[in-house]
């Protein structure tokens, strides 16, 4: 990159809150994701209310241990991005490292099983313009996706950054942290609406 | 022989040849009326079909070969001393969807034509999209006028890029194209598409326009190349610093 | 780059304590052209909120008589004022300019919105002029201008998905912090709406139709919101730019 003149100092995080960890910017982030899934679950519920003995039988064909596994898949990807947390403040770098791989995993699982839950159902002609559910399980469950694999690429950003020798930013893994939270606990939402409300 | 004057060449060959496409253009001289009914527009277009294609391909070919030309302009624009470069980026984006615009109109013609057993409503649609698109969306003409204008008046140094009525000339243009902002009203009189205002005063101006700023942009290349040949006598030391299209 | 080049100065001649007059006469289009194009949109054309992509041919003909003058004069206006947005385009890929960024990120921003004018916006001023323009026409093709015009305004979805990812990365790896990095975020929730805008070519119903609660309505209303928000960023860049600043040409 050209070394052009500049009047700031590289690096500083524009927005630290000494009180939360991670950046503002991050919060800013959930927050908002969360009001946006939050308009998308009140449609979801609008619609349900319409449709219930619709929803009702085209969610007995969702495959409850695929959305079982997924979470549980989740859930420990959450735990092992917390627990890199934890050794990146400790200075254990390559501890954190494997945990962030570790979680990076979580998501791919998480890929895979969706993937191959979508086909079983595509190929039983459950497809997206089957009826409103699946319309609903279909987008809701692709944007969440979307999520986690934006999520894969924030790992691969936590990793450049325990690569860098000096100026390691703390909150930045914090806030990548925070994020698989988010993740997670949207498809917690997601997987109590879609699978398990009777 | 600089990226701008291979620019310049391009813009000289290729306007005249666009010159002669339009001239040839069926459709333009005179400029056919909004209040043709569907048959006789199907009939136009199946009995000037070679005419139209002749024209109308030549223009696919060779409208976009003045992009170059106004990229010269782009550059001029940043070698202005004006605060800051912004209207040269402003320009830019301008230019780029105008020139898609014309691409796209001469599209609608060429598929109007490509099927004389059509529907003739159908032909009729296309034929209308096509003039809606080339006359209507002066909105991006405007842009780059207003823009060359504002950068050529805030442009302060002793010998500016381009001598300050091309300023004036610009807005003049503008002036000249808006009205034809509606065609899209008007079946009859000076706003219709073939009308007096929305065709012929805006194809004239928009022609002046780009055979003046052919010479004020040659202007300003040359002066270019005569201030860095100066340059380049004065410090004969630092041998590539100046000369454009020579690698440093 | 080479080095002091008389080609493109990196500082124009005469700056020293001038003030940026262009950067804010680029800045004072926006009020106006969002304005104007919210009442365009809104109560003129009536493509904010669309309507239904249900509605059968008979009611798509009465749509276009009903509204027909006020859809004409709508569009031409937005024919005139179109050019607007290039200079707003101009303008924030000036300032992505003065990021540490290679300047990669700001050409594509430039390139995908110049792009996206014409389908994403001129496309349904074409189609909807071409309908009002002869109301005796066959209603099948009123019908496809209607199609034509609000499936490719609502669905116009990779050039400004590429825009607010690029945007939103640029800000990213901005060192000089050009603009808040919350404003990333939210260019990132764009790219979400557009995103579950991917169904409308899909649904002539329901949510995700392009008059959809979550692929129209929830997108469009944080669409206003970056808005707002970039209006109000750019306006802070300008104010911390030092006149005479380094930025490469």
């Amino acid at each position: 990159m050209t070394a052009e003149a500049r009047s700031r100092p590289a690096d500083a995080p524009a927005q630290r809150t000494p009180a939360l960890p991670g950046d503002a910017g991050m919060w800013v982030f959930v927050l908002g994701d969360m009001v946006i899934f939050g308009v998308y679950f009140i449609v979801f519920m609008v619609y349900r209310g319409h449709e219930q003995a619709v929803f009702l039988a085209s969610q007995r064909h969702l495959s409850l241990a695929s959305g079982a596994v997924n979470t549980l898949v989740l859930l420990a990807g959450s735990r092992f991005a917390a627990l890199a947390v934890a050794a990146a403040r400790a200075g254990d770098d390559r501890r954190a490292s494997r945990l962030i791989g570790w979680c990076g995993i979580c998501g791919v699982a998480f890929l895979l099983v969706k993937a191959r839950e979508w086909y079983s159902l595509v190929s039983a002609g459950r497809t997206v313009t089957r009826n409103n559910f699946y319309m609903f399980y279909y987008a809701f469950t692709g944007v969440h996706l979307f999520h986690v694999l934006m999520g894969l690429v924030v790992l691969g950003v936590m990793l450049a950054e325990l690569r860098r020798p000096a100026g390691r930013r703390t909150w930045l893994i914090e806030a990548g942290a925070i994020y698989w939270h988010m993740v997670d606990l949207l498809w917690i939402i997601l997987f109590a609406l879609l699978y398990l409300m009777r | 022989m600089s990226a701008q004057l291979v620019s310049l060449w391009m813009a000289a060959v290729f306007g005249v040849i666009l010159l002669a496409a339009f001239l040839l253009f069926p459709g333009f001289f005179p400029p056919m009326p909004p209040d043709l009914t569907a048959e006789q527009v199907a009939a136009f277009y199946a009995q000037h079909q070679a005419m139209i294609w002749l024209s109308m391909i030549t223009v696919n070919f060779c409208a976009i070969m003045l992009m170059p030309f106004f990229m010269v302009i782009v550059y001029q624009m940043k070698r202005m001393a004006t605060p800051t470069q912004v209207l040269a980026y402003a320009y830019l984006s301008a230019t780029v969807s105008g020139a898609t615009l014309i691409a796209l109109a001469d599209l609608f013609w060429l598929v109007a034509a490509f099927r004389p057993d059509r529907d003739p409503q159908v032909t009729q649609l296309l034929n209308d999209l096509a003039w809606i698109t080339f006359t209507v969306p002066v909105g991006m003409i405007i842009a780059q006028m207003a823009t060359l204008a504002l950068a050529i008046r805030l442009d302060d140094q002793p010998r500016p890029v381009f001598p300050r009525w091309v300023a004036a000339f610009n807005i003049a243009v503008a002036v000249a194209v808006a009205p034809s902002a509606f065609a899209a009203v008007f079946h009859t009189g000076p706003l219709a598409w073939n009308g007096a205002v929305s065709f012929w005063l805006r194809v004239c101006a928009y022609v002046l326009y780009v055979a003046v700023m052919f010479f004020v942009v040659r202007g300003a290349v040359r002066r270019q190349h005569q201030e860095e040949r100066e340059q380049e006598e004065r410090t004969p030391l630092t041998a590539a610093a100046g000369a454009e299209g020579v690698a440093p | 780059m080479t080095a002091a080049s008389p080609a493109v100065p990196a500082v124009s001649a005469g700056r020293g304590g001038r003030r940026l007059l262009d950067l804010w006469a680029c800045w004072w289009v926006f009020p106006p052209f969002y304005t104007l194009f919210g009442i365009i949109f809104v109560p003129l054309t009536r493509v904010m909120p669309p309507p239904s992509p249900a509605k059968p041919t008979a009611q798509i003909v009465l749509f276009f008589h009903a509204h027909a003058l006020t859809i004409q004069i709508g569009f031409s206006v937005l024919m005139l004022a179109i050019g607007a947005g290039s200079v707003l385009n101009g303008l924030v890929a000036y300032q992505m300019r003065r990021m540490t960024v290679d300047p990669v990120f700001a050409y594509t921003y430039i390139a995908t919105l110049a792009v996206g004018a014409i389908p994403g916006c001129l496309f349904c001023a074409f189609s909807f002029l071409a309908a009002t323009f002869r109301p005796d026409r066959d209603p099948h093709l009123i019908a496809l201008c209607y199609d034509l015009g609000l499936l490719t305004f609502v669905g116009s979805l990779g050039c400004f998905a590429t825009q607010y990812l690029i945007f939103a990365i640029a800000i990213f790896l901005d060192r000089n912090k050009i603009f808040p990095t919350w404003l990333a975020y939210i260019s990132i929730w764009q790219v979400v709406t557009e995103l579950v805008a991917i169904p409308v070519f899909i649904f002539t119903g329901g949510p995700f139709a392009w008059n959809g609660a979550i692929s129209f309505w929830e997108g469009t209303a944080l669409f206003g919101v970056y808005i707002a928000c970039l209006i109000m960023c750019v306006r802070k860049a300008i104010e911390r730019q030092q006149p005479g600043e380094r930025v490469p040409g």
